[in-house]
């Protein structure tokens, strides 16, 4: 056995995040971690990568009882992590984040680059990595950067490379890369764990599976002697009933129409329409142009032309002020980065976009009408907290994304546009939020959805527009297959990892 | 609990343990009214500094600002405008050069610590400039009440520190300006995305700023009787201290008036108390810089154990 964790406790002050968490991974195997966000997934691996020391239970390694006191006594020994969000230096190139503290040194404190360079060559054409060593890492795409860090493990000589959702920001197409590149880790001889949240890639790339509920290892098997229904009841639980699928209302109002709206090189005449009681889907592999559609939008970055109408009503929108004033919305890809204040409370973030309710006299904050409006928003979308009062860091994603699409519901936004948004939620609370998207609908909103999950699409979407390079391709009804999505996605499209100059 | 409550504990055993080691001179009144008198002013600043920490951003220029301010104000004064009148030009200069702050930061989408960096600079040379480097003298004898009289047996600045920390908490915990300044502080993108109209607020909290320092200002032309081009050098640095060792964050978001307050007393007693008991103010100086250190390594031991 490669690894080896017996009844691992972790307490973080009076949270419990460890109760009993057991795993067994060999080498040549790709072992899926999988569990609910807050199952203690993150800590049991944060552990056997020295960056946090359990309070009890024993961590073998090759038959030897280790304990690592900081990341680098793990990765001594062979362990490496491939994290969610990349620790990559964005200013420093391929081979030199590669060789990163283990520098080709020359005597005084020299560093011989151009060895490190031609290792890094080597290393990237041995895999068909789509990579150079000389690119600056902070040119590349989130999957990009994740095979820098795969080189990183391997040049390193690691024996366990362990990958923390590592396709939550991916498109099908480098997802695919991915699972190629872990295959190979895994016929070398490796042992791979794997984090994810997605059901549908398990049977592409495991073997076994580990599965954690509330601190604690539930169940442990071979991949093929289990069902996704029966992985979803250990990961809840409780039964689920069966998959998540809306039904359609008789759409309304024309609440949005976007004609020829353009922005060089990103966008080309982007025409669409939502009407009131619909949700319309938005496909594509990442960089082509469906953030940025959002963007332009919600007045994030200007385009060069086209023409906007909200409700029948032409607008212009140059700000994210102007957007909400016509009644735009957007719940953003990176809810913690550009949709919640996660150290203030949750009631601070729900009347934020519309701080007015809660004012007397224009100014004046009236604390009370506050915390019981944000109890009123909390029931209604059964947001699950202590009080309003807590912070909104502390709530699991699936709760943080309601308090962000709760805000608008307070501000009273009709035309939703949701990037991602079940990106990095557990698979219960995903259905809770498709439910709050339908409720939104039902009561009259117009929603368009971006994602990068085509079963979800299928299950929520009214009609889905495919997106390539920039362009609508085409436009599908909600009950198509990933099949169709993908032809309109992918013609003539390699999925370069290189990013374009956008921010998807 | 115990840990959010240390600055507080931290100056009541300072109190108490001065009363003890040195009680007939710490507890005499001369002697409190001086610890008042001494720290109204930077008191006053670091209020400012708290909205505009909490808000994200700091200001290093309100050392230059209170010169500034105390200058304009006395040198109206001397060209025979009314004492009021010269408290407002001073508190109004501090407006404004707050005001020219936020919206550099604001407009140039520059970090603060730069621009305020450079406004440091242009400020206090351009005080220099107006003074000729000149202090100035011809000041109404009845102005020296304002940073030395007593108004009901209490140090006048006392009331008006009272009057300010009440406006400013106020501020904070009731007005739109307070919550827009938490949101943005913590963080700007979000408070953006959300409709947030982030310039004008910031642009105001350090309009707000430059008032209080400039009103500051006027208390330390008042104590010294002068318009001294060259007042108020280093200052920065104490009013950001208090902020800091009463809990306030320089990743914005967190901040109290209350804590504030506590922190800058807290400086003034450490101060007062070395004086009293004979230690060197060489000494002093390391003992502050000792007390920001443990103060923010205790408070983010505290928002460590709160983070997991």
């Amino acid at each position: 056995m490669l690894l080896q964790l017996t009844a691992i406790q972790k307490r973080f002050g009076g949270v419990v995040a460890l109760k009993n968490g057991n795993l067994t991974v060999a080498p040549g195997e790709v072992h899926l971690l999988l569990g609910e966000n807050g199952a203690g997934k993150s800590t049991l691996m944060k552990i056997v990568a020295g960056m946090h020391q359990p309070d009890g239970g024993d961590m073998l390694w090759k038959g030897q009882k280790v304990s690592f006191s900081k990341p680098a006594d793990a990765s001594a020994v062979g362990i490496a992590m491939v994290h969610q969000e990349s620790l990559l230096a964005p200013h420093l190139s391929v081979a030199e984040n590669i060789f990163l503290g283990r520098e080709e040194r020359l005597p005084f404190g020299w560093v011989n680059r151009g060895k490190m360079l031609d290792a890094a060559r080597k290393l990237i054409e041995e895999h068909h990595f789509p990579l150079h060593a000389d690119w600056r890492v902070e040119k590349l795409s989130p999957a990009g950067k994740q095979l820098v860090e795969i080189c990183r493990a391997i040049a390193h000589g690691s024996s366990l490379l362990i990958f923390d959702e590592p396709t939550s920001s991916l498109s099908e197409s480098e997802t695919k890369e991915v699972f190629r590149i872990v295959r190979t880790l895994r016929d070398r001889q490796m042992g791979v764990i794997y984090i994810t949240h997605r059901l549908e890639e398990l049977r592409t790339v495991g073997d076994r599976v580990t599965i954690l509920r509330d601190g604690e290892t539930v169940h442990n098997c071979g991949l093929n002697e289990i069902t996704n229904e029966r992985i979803i009841q250990h990961m809840v639980g409780r039964e689920l009933g069966a998959m998540y699928q809306r039904s359609s209302l008789l759409p309304g109002e024309e609440l949005l129409r976007v004609q020829g709206l353009t922005r060089k090189p990103l966008l080309h005449d982007i025409s669409l329409t939502v009407r009131a009681g619909e949700i319309v889907g938005l496909a594509g592999l990442v960089g082509a142009g469906r953030t940025e559609t959002c963007r332009a939008l919600f007045g994030l970055d200007e385009p060069d032309s086209g023409a906007v109408h909200v409700a029948g009503k032409a607008v212009t929108v140059r700000s994210p002020r102007e957007a909400v004033t016509e009644g735009i919305a957007l719940i953003p890809e990176d809810r913690q980065k550009t949709g919640l204040a996660t150290a203030l409370p949750i009631g601070y973030n729900l009347t934020i976009a519309d701080i007015n309710k809660v004012s007397r006299m224009g100014f004046l904050l009236d604390h009370d009408k506050e915390r019981s409006l944000a109890g009123d928003y909390a029931k209604k979308l059964r947001i699950k907290c202590e009080s309003p009062r807590q912070l909104a860091g502390r709530l699991s994603g699936g709760n943080q994304q309601k308090v962000v699409i709760a805000k608008w519901l307070v501000r009273g936004a009709r035309v939703f546009l949701f990037d991602e948004p079940t990106r990095g939620i557990d698979v219960g609370a995903k259905v809770e939020v498709y439910e709050v998207m339908d409720e939104l609908a039902r009561s009259g909103a117009g929603i368009l959805m971006v994602s990068s999950e085509l079963p979800e699409l299928l299950q929520v979407a009214d009609r889905i527009l495919v997106m390539r390079q920039g362009r609508i391709t085409g436009e599908l009804p909600g009950r198509t297959t990933q099949e169709e999505i993908m032809k309109l996605a992918t013609l003539h499209d390699g999925g370069a990892l290189l990013a374009e100059e956008g921010t998807e | 609990m115990i840990q959010r409550l240390l600055p507080f504990l931290t100056l009541i055993a300072l109190f108490v343990g001065l009363s003890i080691a040195s009680p007939d001179h710490f507890l005499s009144k001369t002697n409190l009214s001086s610890v008042v008198r001494q720290t109204a002013v930077i008191n006053l600043m670091a209020l400012g500094m708290t909205l505009v920490i909490i808000s994200g951003g700091i200001d290093l220029s309100v050392g230059a600002i209170l010169a500034m301010g105390g200058l304009l104000g006395t040198m109206a004064m001397a060209k025979g405008q009314p004492i009021l009148m010269g408290v407002f030009i001073g508190v109004f200069a501090g407006c404004v050069c707050g005001f020219l702050n936020g919206f550099l930061t604001t407009k140039l989408k520059i970090n603060p610590f730069i621009v305020t960096l450079g406004t440091l600079g242009i400020l206090r040379g351009t005080t220099l400039i107006i003074s000729n480097g000149l202090p100035v003298h011809e000041i109404p004898a009845a102005f020296s009440y304002l940073g030395e009289g007593n108004l009901l047996g209490v140090p006048f600045v006392l009331w008006v520190l009272v009057v300010c920390a009440v406006l400013v908490h106020v501020i904070l915990e009731h007005t739109r300006l307070g919550r827009y300044a938490f949101s943005i502080g913590s963080n700007p993108d979000a408070a953006y995305y959300a409709g947030i109209p982030v310039a004008f607020h910031t642009t105001a909290v350090y309009a707000i700023c430059g008032m209080l320092t400039g009103l500051g200002g006027m208390i330390e032309a008042s104590r010294l009787m002068t318009g001294q081009p060259t007042a108020g050098q280093g200052y920065e640095l104490q009013a950001i201290a208090a902020v800091v060792i009463g809990g306030g964050s320089l990743r914005g978001g967190e901040g109290s008036v209350i804590g504030t307050l506590v922190g800058a007393f807290i400086m003034g007693l450490l101060a007062n108390g070395s004086d009293l008991l004979g230690i060197s103010p060489y000494l002093q100086q390391a003992i502050i810089g000792a007390t920001i250190i443990l103060a923010v390594s205790f408070d983010e031991l505290r928002k460590r154990k709160m983070v997991h």
